[in-house]
């Protein structure tokens, strides 16, 4: 595709230029930054000398595209990094230049980085005695899980938003103006954030926070790290700058003099990730590190009465907002061409998912590519997407999701492996129920369906087995009837897995991971058992066994309790909802040709325009409410935060106003065609349902019959 | 063609189908991973493959003048003597042959009928007057034979992209082949380096064996990526299971009789391929 003439205007410039390139989305920013990248190895930049800087890793792939893209030979591989990439990277390489003064025990020994899941195993293990000895929370209803994250999540923004973490609970209480319970929270939080980070400081464990506070206070301003990344990377693409928070704009401030060149993207309107420390304001003023300022104003993308209609819900928030504006030229041909909605009023969420088949299903009909189509809601809930996909499915249409529909914790294959380690170490005290038993050797044995592993358990389990005794008996155990009905081929399957079963419990302790491992590969994964020619089981259990490896290599080596241990603890984690609890990959490639269902953000941050957009459950206050998180607050902990201010109920309505007003611009930005409004009185819950996006659209239709008059 | 259109040949995928295309099909376009072991002793295995890591980050700190004082303490508070034994006898040895100019980790890319090749060098090095020497630490117990070294994949893809590609590093020099060696040090034979110089032969025959390689690969279809007649290669597989080629992995000792290596982690082109946290 030819360059448009303003992104044509925007390579010509010198590649000395340091620009600032801004524009809404949909006007061709990236792919300006695309074609920047190729003038930069056009003109004899080798591609190692370029870093491309974005807030998410996905983000950068149209850059490595157009790299690979290329017509003439490229001798190295591009750079791509995010904060977080660059924090844990210098950590990595430099740690034992600042390890001494960083304030670990052990500043000899190399660091151990947490994930997310072992960060969160471990502020469990911190948080959890505090709570039930000290009392920690106790007005507090809510799910620990929920306690451990949003506490991380406070640390982390103190560490993205550049303040110290021991003034987080002044910080969340100096703006609180509701009961004093709530102050009590905020202290208990302060108590928890200092156990953690003393805690992992005196185990050499970095989480997320740390290691950024590592890279800032100690490596970036250090000759040595900052040499080398100056020294290495000589250019600079950075794009959606306004998603990232502003320590990340702190650095690339003091960093932009010394590259040759720059490319700074900024999605006008935009900043979704603010609930994850997006800073707009502060992305915006490295402008001034610029020498030269470019406006994308063409959009690429929307038609005419999409933008008709993206005026109309401005106008509307305005007003709704008490801060109205003059009126403008929404007609209701705008309408009819942009906007639709079901013809008659529906009362329950299932019909509404119904008719958003049928109308899906009319279009790819009309000859609609199915990639051009997206299914969102403010959360895309199991159960919505279930009912979705079930009518896709019915319907024939391919179609994908942001996540598979269940996490690693209820995978089958993860609970097979997980419930045959159990009976293995009955010194764990974690037996299963019999019916779970079932379940697992129905998905480990061929040949093996639910009632017959049930009458199989029946007869061979011992559930309350004594004295750490083998739980399994042999097949010969079972009453020859029922022998007959489970089949002797079976019998011999299940048997060859008991007795590998009760060797494994014989011999010396294993790590769980290695022992899963060997199960698998030796038995579970042979003819005659479940994931003999499984693939995609085997790629759920090697997800499992890597989850296990990782809390072994962060908890062993730590706190280094017996091998066995780990694993019962590993288990125990998992039955608590601690680890585990992420959303599996797929590892087959996404087929991008599939009506894509995702949670209206994850859409938004993923920059893929398509032509027509169903927008579900607009009666929801979730479009632009906040998520009720009793321990941290987004704004509060923000850099644009005024010390001294108190958060009241205008600026949570001024809030919800803003950021309803930057999702819908943001949607209707990556739209070409037409929205379809999915309305239900009921919604998926039952509530009816009646929030701020469904009044927005009423002024808008209003707008279009006054237009008309 | 099933490669996708981004793939990326390295010493690793390429060790792979000439081992096993149908492992080459698995791990590489079908991406299917299978927890089974590697070999049977998979702690002292896996301890191996990180007193190995451990080792190479040190030098590669010290490459980047991370202080030799610091990197000292650090080797000798490893857990494993390996460690602080490997790194005096790299200081006392190793030092003098690096004056030149260095790059650490450098990934260097080519183009190849259409199809990419990649490498990533542990070190560089530019000496007068026009020569460049691949650095590259082992710290496997064995030291193999020189020949066996030669016709390694590692080596010939090693010193074939240097030779195309070597102008990224030197502001668009072109490199001759005469100009390439390639040193394989190894920790346990500290005194007694490798060193394998390059040559337009071995160039043109690498050109044309590597030509022949990536194009016979990119014309297979799914179902002609056959499975290895040469079994040994499965008792060191993770697919053997899948493959019906034996239940039990290989032995250690064996793996290591083989010259095998476990550096997987080592050659992952992608810096960022770490769990990315968003919280
Ligand atoms: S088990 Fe053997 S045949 Fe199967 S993929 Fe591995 S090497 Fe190839």
């Amino acid at each position: 595709m030819l360059p448009t003439s303003e992104q044509q205007a925007l390579i010509e410039h010198p590649i000395s230029s340091k620009v600032f390139l801004q524009g809404l989305a949909g006007t061709g920013k990236t792919t300006a930054g695309a074609l920047w990248l190729q003038k930069l190895i056009l003109s004899g930049i080798p591609p190692h000398q370029i870093l491309v800087w974005t807030p998410q890793r996905a983000l950068a792939q149209p850059y490595l595209d157009a790299l690979r893209q290329m017509d003439q030979p490229v001798f190295s591989l591009l750079n791509t990094i995010t904060l977080g990439g660059l924090a844990r990277r210098m950590v990595d390489l430099f740690w034992p230049a600042v390890s001494r003064v960083v304030g670990v025990a052990n500043p000899d020994l190399p660091p151990h980085f947490l994930t997310l899941e072992t960060a969160q195993y471990y502020m469990a293990h911190v948080v959890h005695p505090l709570i039930v000895h000290e009392g920690l929370f106790s007005s507090l209803t809510i799910n620990r899980n929920r306690i451990y994250s949003q506490i991380l999540d406070n640390l982390n923004k103190a560490a993205i938003v550049g303040f110290p973490h021991h003034e987080i609970g002044d910080r969340l209480k100096s703006a609180w103006i509701g009961d004093v319970e709530q102050i009590h929270i905020y202290d208990d939080v302060q108590v928890c954030v200092n156990h953690f980070r003393s805690f992992c400081l005196a185990h050499n464990l970095l989480d997320f926070s740390l290691q950024v506070e590592i890279f800032l206070q100690h490596l970036w301003p250090s000759a040595l790290c900052q040499g080398y990344l100056t020294r290495t990377y000589r250019h600079l693409i950075i794009d959606n700058i306004e998603e990232d928070p502003p320590v990340a704009h702190d650095i690339l401030r003091t960093w932009l003099p010394e590259f040759d060149s720059a490319l700074i993207i900024f999605d006008e309107n935009a900043g979704y990730r603010y609930f994850l420390g997006a800073d707009v304001e502060s992305a915006y003023t490295l402008h001034r590190s610029c020498s030269e300022m470019v406006h994308f104003s063409d959009n690429q993308v929307q038609s005419l009465p999409i933008t008709h209609i993206q005026s109309g819900i401005s106008r509307a928030i305005a007003s709704l907002n008490r801060k109205p504006e003059p009126s403008a030229d929404l007609m209701p041909e705008d309408i009819r061409a942009g906007l639709e909605t079901p013809g008659e009023k529906i009362k329950y969420f299932p019909a509404m998912v119904d008719w958003v088949a049928d109308r899906i299903r009319t279009l790819i009909d009309a000859g609609v590519p199915p990639g051009e189509i997206v299914v969102l809601a403010p959360f895309m809930p199991d159960v919505l997407h279930f009912s979705l996909a079930n009518q896709l499915d019915a319907l024939g249409i391919p179609h994908r999701a942001h996540r598979p529909s269940r996490s690693l914790r209820e995978e089958p294959a993860t609970q097979t492996l997980l419930t045959l380690a159990a009976v293995t170490h009955p010194d764990w005290n974690l037996l299963p129920k019999r019916i779970n038993l079932a379940f697992a050797l129905m998905q480990a044995v061929n040949g093996l369906d639910l009632v017959r592993s049930q009458l199989l358990t029946a007869y061979t389990y011992k559930e309350f087995a004594k004295e750490n005794a083998f739980p399994l008996q042999p097949f010969e155990v079972v009453p020859p009837a029922t022998r007959d009905r489970i089949t002797y081929r079976v019998g011999e399957r299940y048997d060859r897995l008991v007795s590998w079963l009760h060797s494994a419990s014989q011999e010396d302790p294993q790590t769980l991971d290695f022992f899963l491992n060997r199960l698998f590969g030796e038995v579970l994964s042979q003819p005659g058992f479940g994931f003999h020619n499984n693939l995609e089981s085997g790629n759920t259990i090697a997800t499992l066994i890597e989850s296990i490896q990782k809390f072994r290599w962060a908890v062993g080596a730590q706190i280094g309790p017996e091998p066995f241990t780990i694993g019962k603890e590993y288990l125990q984690m998992v039955q608590d909802g601690v680890i585990a609890a992420s959303y599996m990959h797929s590892w087959e490639q996404p087929d991008e040709d599939a009506v894509f269902l995702s949670p209206a953000y994850t859409f938004l941050i993923s920059n893929r325009p398509v032509d027509y957009q169903f927008w579900l459950d607009i009666g929801s206050p979730s479009w632009y409410q906040r998520l009720d998180q009793p321990l941290t607050q987004p704004y509060v902990l923000s850099r644009n935060w005024q010390e001294g201010d108190l958060w009241d109920a205008e600026d949570e309505l001024s809030a919800a106003f803003d950021s309803l007003h930057r999702l819908s611009l943001g949607l209707l930005n990556r739209c070409r065609k037409k929205v379809f409004l999915g309305m239900s009185e009921l919604d998926v819950r039952g509530y009816e349902n009646r929030g701020l996006l469904i009044r927005i659209f009423q002024q808008v239709f209003q707008q279009a019959q006054k237009g008309a008059a | 063609m099933i490669l996708p259109d981004d793939f990326v040949f390295t010493q690793s995928n390429l060790q792979d189908y000439l081992d096993c295309p149908y492992r080459f099909y698995l791990r590489h376009i079908r991406h299917t991973r299978w927890p089974a072991l590697v070999v049977d002793d998979a702690v002292a295995f896996e301890e191996r493959g990180q007193i190995g890591a451990r080792f190479h980050r040190l030098l590669q700190q010290y490459l980047l003048e991370v202080p030799e004082t610091r990197l000292t303490d650090l080797a000798a508070a490893d857990p494993s003597p390996d460690v602080l034994n490997w790194w005096q006898d790299f200081l006392i040895n190793v030092p003098p042959w690096l004056s030149g100019i260095r790059w650490v980790e450098a990934t260097l890319h080519a183009q190849l009928a259409g199809f990419h090749l990649a490498a990533k060098y542990d070190l560089v090095l530019a000496q007068p007057p026009d020569g460049l020497v691949i650095f590259d630490w082992k710290t496997s117990k064995k030291r193999p034979r020189k020949e066996w070294l030669l016709n390694r994949v590692q080596t010939r893809i090693y010193r074939f992209i240097l030779c195309k590609s070597g102008s990224a590093l030197l502001k668009n020099a072109t490199v001759e082949p005469e100009q390439i060696t390639m040193q394989y040090w190894y920790a346990a034979f500290p005194t007694a380096p490798i060193s394998l110089p390059y040559d337009a032969r071995a160039h043109e025959k690498d050109q044309a064996f590597f030509t022949r390689l990536v194009n016979e690969i990119g014309s297979r279809k799914a179902d002609s990526f056959f499975r290895t007649e040469e079994t040994r290669h499965c008792r060191f597989c993770v697919y053997r299971s899948h493959c019906d080629r034996g239940t039990q992995a290989g032995d250690l000792a064996a793996f290591e009789d083989e010259e095998l290596e476990n550096e997987t982690d080592l050659q992952d082109l992608d810096f960022e391929a770490i769990e990315e946290i968003e919280f």
